[in-house]
């Protein structure tokens, strides 16, 4: 098929300084917790992008010097010439796909906890993080802001040297520049501090030195918040944005503009719970109308009707994504090619970002199981191997995120036949009512991409309405079987705090209930009040609460933790979230466990309270969200009551599970743990799954030689 | 109780749309092959007479050796045995009604089962004009079927919600509304076990064609399309001045 003209715009050329991209698509800055360290899961996950069709592509944000070490978190790094090689091959993968490559130079000031480096920064006023704890900076005076800028424009030559096409001189996210031109960070004096013109300067003349150290072949790009957020304190957009565009236009190659600073920054990387595509425009439009040069913008772009619109009226000139381009590295190959269905869209959950938030692990995604994986397990979105044992039938128990994954990737992977059998009347298991919960809609995309894949899929069926017994699987003529039934919410308020069920807790009672049953089952709570008892720390209990506190009901809601859905800091739904339960008048009870449920009333102690006071909740009915159990009756039944010896009589070979079914997890390792096994349904054992490349420093005999000369002459003083 | 099912395999398109180049039909590269909806509910209405009554299904088809992947489709829900038809263009149901007579005229079945229409021509002519040719009573668009000693008793599906029960002498031809039950599916092992029947094979006999395909096409686009808006109560006074201007 060929592209809708329509969507002509985005592809054509479009020049940023003395560079040319050939296309509108790029993928911005964003973190993905290889840094500079593990060049290689670096480089190929950056170039699935390029080969998927991106324009331009970037690091994440990349260090310029040990005084901006953000360990434990994860970015890259240009401290040193060695940086240079490792971070060399991802330009190099990028310009084979004819892809530009950007650095994101970073400093982060007092929001960097320097816990590797050991090193302090420096800002522009003393006053510790709203980021991080414990970090204070060094105030900086003029011999420091001298050294800053000279930081940058080593690095930004490093960069040129690695390869890089584009440098930016980051001020988003309340990193140093941007630092110096908000009157929350900057409470200065002196000609760098005060009046626009002062708070302005730094940024300025940093923007000044780099251009004038590599300005002449490599693009210099800026980013900026347009605003933070934060009131009058924080940066504005007419107060002091607009001014800025207007004093560096003629220094600036492109400008990415973007919203939120650092505490908030889910205010930018917008989850889908809270904010729709394209939510930063009139900002992006704003500094559009005044600029003369290149913008371009994040808004979780994934319909090339809203990227063409955006560029058509003036309001962008690239389509930047970073969610959506680890959702789908071939997004823009796939509007190329007019296939819009077989777009993988960003669901918006934010499970990528929350990886950086805890800081090291390697991202992840809800939709795309084969991100990070590039390299490691040498795993590609949109190529598949036959497998070697393709002359089997499949059946695959069960429809959920890991059975749909399972069955479309075996599908892919021309497996003779593969059957998808689902009790339910279509597919997607708890992700059928899942997306109903308050502000989840779009992650129905994960059901409704697999729907259309698995609906083109020629070897696959998909039988719905149909519960198969153990004797029914045993001789469905399967030679493979492979059981995804999934999860359940405990019944009896079985937890992972006390490790023990809750005296009277029986959602088979008509005032309790799990969120099986309120949302999958149609169980409804009489009365006027209700408590939720969450222990498991992510969307499920606020999203009850939310849904319970819109139909009018009092909610009260309870966890043994110090914060309600912890894990959703991390997803940067936190902050929002917290204002949407507090502005629904849900009672937020933390540190409390439920010591027994009786109807009309929750007791419970506070978990630090040694005499084990109890205190009582008069409440007509109870949610518990207190954990999940796999339902696995059908694999034990298969194989305990069967038996894998009566399977293989019957012709099948191989019984494995997957997702939930073998143990509760994340959406997306629900959906991982679906591919890994159809990815390797030929390997040896495709139950264990195949050991995965690890960049490591393996160390040989010359060496360790080597290093322990190097270390005695440095104890030495000589080295 | 002897029942032959008519089914057909129907061709389901994508998208997007390609003709061949005499312009006389849909390329085939741009066309899925699947057995027509309704004919699995007239499959499965047979199979649970059978179920019920004992006797057996069999299963029969005008088509190329392509279209013998439906009548095993078929075969794996329960049918007991398939005929499939060689040379009769799919496209001309007086054609294939003729040929699918011959087949019911030898197999002297108890009940012709024909789905309501097919999904790719939407005809819904052929079950009648076998009916006529075999000189059998036929029920269309049957929405349930209550089989008596020598006779049934089918619910026909009118317009507006209406339903018309009809008592009709066996043997008779029925066209099968979809909805009329649950169709099963086949497992694996049902698939694999059809693969292995002998299907029978034959020609049919000349018969008139009643039809021909002259032109395929995509219908141009019209023009003076005029949209009236989106407020309901702007659109209802658009029309209503409309409506004067053109009969004043």
């Amino acid at each position: 098929m060929a592209r809708d003209p329509k969507h002509d715009i985005l592809f054509e050329p479009i020049k940023i300084g003395p560079k040319t991209m050939k296309n509108r698509f790029y993928q911005v800055p964003h973190c993905n917790g290889f840094g500079s360290e593990k060049p290689f899961s670096q480089a190929f996950f950056r170039a699935g992008k390029a080969e998927g069709g991106f324009g331009g592509v970037a690091t994440e944000y990349c260090s310029i010097s040990p005084e901006s070490d953000d360990t434990h978190r994860m970015s890259a790094r240009l401290w040193d010439d060695d940086d240079i090689k490792n971070l060399s091959l991802m330009c190099d993968m990028l310009h084979e796909y004819d892809c530009l490559a950007a650095a994101e130079l970073w400093y982060g000031g007092p929001h960097a906890p320097c816990m590797e480096s050991r090193c302090v920064a420096r800002a522009p006023s003393q006053i510790p993080s709203d980021f991080e704890y414990l970090t204070y900076a060094i105030e900086a005076d003029k011999d420091d802001i001298r050294y800053l800028q000279q930081l940058y424009v080593d690095a930004a030559k490093r960069a040129r040297t690695a390869g890089f096409d584009i440098v930016y001189v980051y001020g988003s996210h309340s990193y140093l520049p941007q630092q110096f031109l908000t009157p929350f960070y900057n409470k200065r004096t002196d000609e760098y501090g005060g009046s626009f013109e002062n708070r302005a300067r730094f940024w300025r003349e940093t923007i000044e030195k780099v251009k004038e150290a590599v300005g002449d072949d490599t693009a210099i790009a800026v980013r900026m918040s347009t605003d933070m957020f934060l009131g009058e304190p924080g940066t504005q957009l007419k107060r002091d944005c607009l001014p800025f565009v207007e004093l560096v236009d003629h220094l600036v190659d492109v400008w990415d503009i973007n919203l939120s600073g650092i505490a908030e920054w889910g205010e930018d990387a917008t989850p889908s719970r809270f904010y729709e595509q394209g939510r930063a425009l009139p900002w992006q439009a704003a500094v559009k109308e005044i600029s003369k040069k290149p913008v371009l913008g994040v808004g979780r772009w994934t319909n090339p009707d809203a990227m063409s619109d955006a560029i058509h009226e003036g309001k962008l000139d690239i389509i930047a994504t970073c969610r959506p381009s680890t959702s789908d590295p071939f997004l823009p190959k796939k509007i190329e090619e007019g296939r819009l269905d077989d777009i993988r869209e960003c669901i918006g959950c934010n499970v990528c970002i929350s990886r950086w938030e805890i800081g090291g692990p390697p991202l992840i995604c809800t939709q795309n199981a084969t991100a990070g994986e590039e390299y490691r397990r040498a795993w590609h979105p949109e190529k598949f191997t036959t497998a070697k044992n393709a002359d089997n039938d499949v059946l695959v128990v069960g429809a959920g995120p890991a059975g749909m994954e399972c069955a479309m990737v075996l599908g892919k992977r021309g497996m003779r036949r593969v059957h998808l059998v689902e009790s339910a009347d279509d597919m997607g298991g708890t992700m059928r009512w899942i997306p109903q919960l308050p502000g989840l809609g779009e992650w129905a995309r994960l059901v409704n991409y697999r729907k259309i894949q698995l609906d083109k899929l020629k070897n696959v069926e998909f039988i719905p309405s149909t519960t198969l017994a153990p004797e029914d699987v045993a001789g469905y003529g399967a030679e493979i079987v492979v059981v995804a039934t999934g999860s359940y919410w405990a019944t009896d308020g079985l937890n992972g705090a006390s490790h023990d069920v809750i005296p009277g807790a029986d959602a088979s009672l008509a005032w309790q209930a799990t969120p099986d049953q309120l949302m999958g089952e149609g169980k409804t709570l009489a009365g006027d009040s209700v408590l939720v008892f969450d222990n498991d720390g992510y969307f499920m209990g606020v999203s009850i609460s939310e849904k319970l506190a819109l139909e009018g009901k009092k909610v009260t809601l309870m966890t043994p933790l110090g914060h309600v859905a912890p894990y959703m800091h991390f997803t940067l739904e936190a902050p929002n979230m917290h204002r949407r339960l507090h502005s629904l008048g849900v009672e937020i009870v933390p540190y409390h466990l439920p010591s027994r449920l009786e109807k009309g009333g929750v007791v419970a102690t506070h978990v630090y309270d040694e005499h084990g006071a109890e205190r009582t909740w008069d409440v007509d009915g109870v949610v518990l969200v207190s954990q999940r159990r796999s339902n696995e009756r059908l694999f034990r039944s298969l194989k305990d009551d069967i038996g894998l010896e009566a399977l293989k009589a019957e012709g099948v070979d191989a019984l494995y599970r997957i997702g939930d079914c073998e143990a509760p997890r994340l959406i997306a390792d629900a959906v991982f743990s679906g591919h890994r096994l159809a990815r390797e349904i030929d390997s040896p054992d495709p139950s264990v799954p195949l050991p995965f490349r690890r960049e490591r420093r393996v160390i040989d005999p010359d060496f360790v030689a080597s290093e322990r000369a190097w270390h005695e002459s440095a104890m030495a003083g000589t080295a | 109780m002897r029942t032959v099912v008519c089914i057909k395999q129907v061709r389901t398109l994508g998208d997007e749309v390609e003709f061949t180049d005499d312009g006389r039909d849909v390329d085939p590269d741009y066309v899925d092959l699947a057995l027509n909806e309704w004919d699995s509910f007239a499959t499965e209405e047979a199979l649970q007479l059978k179920e019920r009554l004992g006797g057996e299904v069999v299963v029969v088809t005008c088509g190329p050796e392509e279209s013998e992947a439906a009548l095993r489709r078929c075969l794996a829900m329960g049918a007991d045995r398939a005929v499939r038809i060689e040379g009769v263009a799919a496209h001309d149901p007086i054609g294939v009604a003729h040929a699918l007579a011959e087949v019911v005229r030898d197999e002297e079945p108890d009940l012709v089962l024909c789905g309501v229409q097919s999904s790719d021509s939407v005809q819904a002519a052929t079950g009648t004009a076998l009916a006529e040719l075999v000189e059998l009573p036929r029920v269309a668009v049957v929405t349930r079927l209550e089989p008596g000693d020598g006779k049934a008793t089918a619910h026909r599906e009118l317009e507006g919600g209406l339903v018309d029960v009809v008592e009709v002498d066996l043997p008779a031809v029925l066209t099968i509304q979809t909805g009329i039950n649950q169709p099963r599916y086949a497992n694996l092992r049902a698939i694999k076990q059809a693969e292995q029947v002998e299907i029978t094979v034959r020609q049919a006999a000349s018969a008139p064609a009643a039809s021909r395909v002259r032109r395929m096409f995509v219908p141009p686009r019209g023009e003076g399309a005029e949209m009236l808006g989106t407020d309901p109560g702007e659109v209802a006074r658009r029309i209503a001045d409309l409506v004067k201007e053109r009969t004043a």
